[in-house]
């Protein structure tokens, strides 16, 4: 655990420092050009262009950080098996929760031993990241998103009134809702399960987020942040509901009838605030990652439910090995996917012949 | 100075999205910005390819529209390249 106080006091006092030098610009996302552009632009102060000039260096710094750190997640899967072998026992990630106080500023504020706090949110948001990481380690032997013990950060109240959440590369963030459309994001264990599991895609199959690779990095999220769901009420599939964010519609969003913003079970419903196709032959390039994982949502709710029981014990490994036991794949086509699952459900399950010929029924039936 | 037409995109609810029942938009007037917010969205303009693709996941994209001599320009950037005073414009609305 010291050794997670230390790496986040570091990175804390690295951000900290650097906002208060820069406190104009968002180093993470805006391009280095951008920034070398405004380092240069005669228009701004001094200081300004100083700033944009510490800015570009300290975004390549990080991405370079950010490559690195994938490289040594992918060397500890290799390594990290031989010791579980060996018997010795991963260390759990650090759980970390921060508050945003309602700006846009991350991560914000340590809040303190989160798993008492006062704060609902806090203490929500700290108790669901701590049973995804239980759930990834008990199910399928990962260590955090990583598989490297990497620290889980989430920042809460981002923002006012903000109806989203998201993952940003290093850390999940959520938004309080607007309490009309939605309500804070922390509500749904389905939604942290998601956002945890853009980790985990991440530090895997690293798949893009446009295109059919989009469209499958979306459906991860959604199969393992509701298969989570399902463990923690353990749930077999036909007790299962399959949605997606249903304890976070607001009232505004009941009244007029939505019940979530997906459905896995029935992904064009009404009842979804954002309804989907649901069969390849409707997927075009340039759809929504949100819209294109109705497709594969709906392969792995067929499968599921095709082979019984708790979704996590068969069609969730198949799902899981799909998505980590290959090298990254930043464009997998679902085809590619879905023949992963098709060979994986025959090699994981030999003694179980309808295991295979569920999985296999199921891509059929959405056409791939 | 200029009107701009603004669009929230995406998110883990997919506003805007070619079915979803949400939907969140705004118009802003260039003339309320700042020098420095001014020359923020001229950078959107002036840098549209570096734009096309959302890196934070579950992430607002934002389609920004304006009328300038040759035409109407449009470009759709990550949230964390919009000015705020842009971003607050929009309202969340059922469609």
């Amino acid at each position: 655990m010291k050794e997670h106080n230390i790496e986040r006091n570091t990175q804390t006092t690295t951000s900290k420092s650097h906002e208060k030098r820069c406190g104009i610009c968002t180093c993470f996302i805006v391009p280095s050009s951008v920034l070398e552009r405004f380092a240069s632009d005669k228009k701004l102060t001094d200081d300004e262009r100083k700033c944009f000039a510490d800015a570009s260096k300290f975004e390549k710094e990080w991405r370079k950080a950010r490559i690195a750190h994938a490289n040594f997640s992918r060397s500890a899967q290799s390594i990290l098996p031989s010791l579980a072998t060996a018997g010795v026992a991963a260390v759990p990630p650090a759980i970390l929760v921060d508050n945003c106080a309602h700006g846009t500023t991350l991560p914000g504020t340590p809040v303190p031993s989160p798993g008492t706090s006062a704060d609902v949110t806090a203490k929500r948001a700290f108790v669901e990241t701590t049973e995804v990481a239980k759930f990834y380690q008990a199910v399928f032997g990962r260590n955090s998103v990583d598989n490297a013990g990497m620290r889980l950060l989430s920042s809460i109240h981002y923002s006012v009134k903000y109806n989203n959440a998201f993952w940003n590369g290093n850390q999940m963030t959520y938004g309080d809702g607007d309490g009309n459309i939605f309500v804070d994001f922390t509500k749904s264990n389905d939604v942290i399960g998601h956002e945890l599991t853009h980790g985990v895609t991440q530090f895997s199959a690293g798949l893009a987020y446009a295109n059919q690779a989009g469209g499958l990095n979306e459906s991860m999220s959604d199969v393992f942040g509701s298969m989570f769901r399902q463990w923690r009420a353990s749930q077999d599939v036909t007790r299962a509901d399959w949605l997606i964010g249903k304890e976070i519609m607001g009232p505004g969003a009941i009244a007029r009838g939505f019940a979530c913003l997906r459905d896995m079970s029935n992904p064009a419903a009404s009842h979804c605030m954002a309804p989907q196709p649901t069969k390849f032959p409707q997927y075009h390039d340039g759809m929504d990652p949100h819209e294109s994982s109705g497709i594969p949502n709906f392969a792995f709710y067929k499968a599921a439910i095709a082979i019984g029981g708790k979704s996590w014990e068969k069609a969730g490994k198949i799902w899981y090995q799909a998505l980590t036991g290959f090298a990254p794949s930043p464009n997998m086509k679902m085809s590619v996917f879905a023949k992963r699952t098709r060979t994986l459900a025959a090699s994981l399950f030999p003694t179980q012949p309808a295991v295979k010929i569920a999985v296999d029924k199921a891509w059929t039936a959405v056409g791939l | 100075m200029a009107i701009l037409h603004i669009e929230k995109l995406g998110g883990l609810a997919n506003f805007g999205g070619a079915h979803a029942r949400i939907r969140s938009r705004g118009q802003f007037d260039t003339e309320a910005l700042s020098a420095r917010e001014l020359q923020a969205v001229d950078s959107l303009f002036d840098s549209p390819s570096v734009s096309q693709t959302p890196v934070v996941a579950d992430g607002f994209r934002f389609r920004i529209s304006r009328i300038t001599a040759v035409g109407t320009e449009t470009v759709e950037v990550p949230e964390s390249r919009v000015p705020q005073a842009l971003a607050s414009c929009v309202k969340d609305e059922f469609v």
